[in-house]
């Protein structure tokens, strides 16, 4: 029997004449590795922000993990671990403050040792004690990955976590993704590097103009002998040409 | 090679409009305007109390601080806007990807800035100034000299915070020689002629004694910054990486009363970090006060021997209100929409903060309390600043949340601002004048300062956070 771990209905943002998410309904199942997929500006990361409370629906309901995300945005970020769009640690904490500050936030009792795990795998410990200002985008990106796991959530949404960094570290990262799966977690991925999402997704939402085109699974397309980007392609080509 | 330049007056303004409202930042100049038209009607009256040179005095020193503040954010600009929009980046910065040298870029910089913040602050204070002078008996000349040397006032302090920082990113014994010199030079000058050495900035001795000569003077000063400033200005970082020592830890544990320490320690560190607190005690706080203080004792005469101290108790309380802005500066609550902190919690953690730091006018107030030889009223005296002092943060929190700045150039908060903050003023002066003891009852304006605190963090839970 499978749970579902998010459960959006109807969900909406309107911004002044701009309609960013219009009344989407989705579902994600534990154990999901789900990506949500669109062009630039296709409403992703306007719908990361509404299922984590960090920006208010302008119509519908949304439950993560149980929680009305609404009623109760804090709850739901105390469960969750978020990758915000935008990598911005504050400028004045080293990295390993940051971390610190993470865990102080979050209570949790052994994040040093934590924070130490995280600066080797991700290769960083050289610039754990630089300040967040001057790290480079990548180091500033991997800094705000170990901040979405540290705590070790049941699921974890995190918009393009690929985008800034370099091929090893690439591979390193989706190892951990799909490892994190297996271990019975939940990861609600926004990306619009389709191969990546191919690589490694089980389900996926295809998102244009904030309209959902399509839902379904990866290893359905296969089953076709159909590759993502075609199908996105197809997909948001023949939209957009309608 | 225009472009550049018009695109970084629209970026100003856009940099404005959108932090402030399109339309109370248009409104600004027009409250200055109408602020600088009203108060000349005002000069016949204060000229009776105030020597009209001092007057001046203050008029070119605020501008001569305004153009230092515009400066400094040129400088931090990025940092500030970062905190305050995601990640925003400046044309001062971006235009490195075009083919323009750094020189040329730093140069429209500095013209852009000169003729934006003369229309916003120079021309309608001195277009108020202008037309108020025939009903007043001011030659019409005067207002025209008060735009030139105000205009030369503010690019002195902004070629003059480039010029310290060029300095400053070569080598830091240099600019700490060049400031000892400086005070030195200000000493001897004070010694040999026994003027106030303010009396020798160059825009002010043109405004008190127009002749070409201080014209020359004032411009070539300025020239000299800003060429000294080119010349010097190196753009390549030294490519060192700096390294820190865990400081959250121990402060963290330090402010473990605090209702939620990591945020109180992060607060402090960046305060300390961004190199604001003791420049911000300094600039934003203990020179204005000084300025102050040497006015209000010019009214001594004028008022009940406890007067002055009380007064000038309010106008701290008032003053200290702004260190709100310190701990917001670099902040945003965009920095903890992954984390599980609400709204409310981190404006609280910004009053646990802000009433930690309530300790420099406190002990500033107690100090003047003493040397002025009024301490009998020492009590009285800091009740009154630091009830207004949390009365005005209750109001701002209302009114601007985690934005305290809006007040500056949002015509509409200002205005509710000082409505608000007027009548209490008025209503505080007058018990003090009366009674000075009877003024320790100011501690009724928790009240009001609690009940707008609370309306602040419904509106502001309610509202989007910008850099979400």
């Amino acid at each position: 029997m499978t749970t579902s771990v998010i459960s959006a209905t109807g969900l909406m943002k309107v911004y002044g004449d701009l309609t960013a998410v219009n009344r989407v309904n989705l579902t994600v199942e534990k154990g999901a590795l789900f990506g949500l997929l669109g062009p630039n500006g296709s409403g992703k990361s306007t719908m990361i922000k509404m299922l984590t409370g960090q920006i208010r629906p302008t119509a519908g309901t949304a439950t993560v993990l149980g929680l009305e995300v609404q009623q109760n945005p804090i709850g739901v970020r105390e469960r969750v671990g978020i990758i915000p769009e935008q990598e911005t640690p504050p400028s004045f904490l080293t990295a390993t403050e940051y971390l610190q500050f993470v865990g102080a936030i979050r209570k949790i009792p052994d994040i040093r040792e934590r924070a130490a795990w995280w600066f080797d795998f991700l290769d960083f410990k050289d610039k754990k004690d630089v300040l967040c200002k001057d790290l480079s985008r990548g180091t500033r990106q991997k800094l705000m990955f170990a901040q979405a796991f540290i705590h070790t959530p049941a699921l974890a949404l995190i918009d393009e976590p690929l985008i800034n960094f370099d091929p090893i570290m690439q591979h390193v990262v989706k190892d951990y993704l799909t490892n994190y799966i297996k271990a019975g977690n939940t990861i609600f991925l926004s990306t619009h590097i389709l191969e990546v999402a191919e690589e490694i997704c089980s389900d996926f939402a295809i998102l244009h103009k904030g309209n959902i085109l399509h839902t379904g699974k990866v290893a359905d397309l296969t089953a076709e002998h159909r590759h993502l980007d075609d199908f996105f392609l197809d997909l948001v080509q023949g939209n957009r040409n309608v | 090679m225009f472009e550049l330049f018009i695109a970084m007056v629209k970026e100003e303004w856009r940099v404005h409009s959108t932090m402030f409202g399109s339309l109370s930042f248009a409104l600004f100049p027009i409250l200055i305007f109408w602020i600088a038209f009203m108060g000349s009607f005002l000069l016949p009256l204060m000229r009776k109390s105030l020597p009209s040179g001092e007057l001046s005095l203050v008029l070119h020193a605020n501008y001569l601080m305004l153009g230092f503040m515009v400066g400094a954010f040129g400088l931090l600009g990025s940092e500030v806007m970062n905190r305050r929009f995601g990640q925003a980046s400046l044309l001062s910065y971006s235009a490195r990807s075009l083919p323009l040298s750094e020189r040329f870029i730093f140069a429209n910089f500095v013209i852009k800035d000169t003729l934006y913040y003369f229309v916003l602050w120079v021309l309608p204070l001195a277009l108020g100034f202008l037309l108020a002078s025939p009903f007043i008996s001011v030659p019409l000349t005067l207002p025209l000299l008060l735009s030139l040397t105000l205009t030369l006032s503010f690019l002195f302090g902004l070629c003059a915070v480039f010029f310290l920082s060029s300095i400053y990113s070569r080598s830091k014994p240099a600019l700490a020689a060049i400031l000892g010199i400086l005070v030195i030079a200000a000493g001897t000058l004070a010694f040999l002629t026994g003027k106030n050495p303010a009396m020798f900035f160059p825009p002010l001795m043109l405004f008190n004694a127009f002749s070409w000569l201080n014209l020359i003077l004032s411009l070539v000063a300025i020239v000299l910054l800003f060429s000294v400033s080119i010349w010097i200005f190196s753009p390549e970082t030294s490519g060192t990486t700096k390294y820190y020592a865990d400081m959250l830890t121990p402060v963290t544990r330090k402010l473990s009363f605090f209702p939620t320490p990591p945020l109180a320690a992060k607060d402090l560190i960046d305060m300390y970090r961004s190199g604001g607190m003791i420049g911000q005690t300094l600039f934003s706080f203990v020179i204005p006060l000084v300025v102050i203080w040497f006015f209000l004792s010019l009214l001594n005469g004028y008022l009940p021997s406890n007067g002055v101290l009380l007064e000038f108790a309010l106008v701290t309380g008032v003053i200290a209100s702004t260190m709100y802005t310190w701990l917001t500066m670099f902040d945003t609550f965009g920095a903890y929409s992954c984390l599980p902190v609400s709204v409310r919690t981190l404006i609280k953690s910004k009053i646990a903060s802000f009433s930690v730091l309530q300790l420099i006018p406190a002990v500033f107030v107690a100090i003047v309390a003493t040397l002025s030889g009024q301490v009998m009223y020492l009590i009285p005296a800091v009740v009154i600043c630091l009830s207004v002092s949390f009365y005005c943060l209750g109001v701002t929190i209302w009114l601007t949340g985690l934005s305290p700045s809006v007040l500056v150039y949002n015509v509409k908060v200002m205005m509710t601002y000082l409505i608000l903050i007027g009548i209490v003023l008025i209503s505080l002066s007058a018990v003090a004048f009366a009674s000075p003891f009877t003024s320790l009852g100011a501690v009724i304006l928790f009240v009001p300062a609690v009940f707008f605190a609370r309306l602040g963090f419904a509106k502001w839970e309610a509202a989007e956070q910008p850099g979400f």
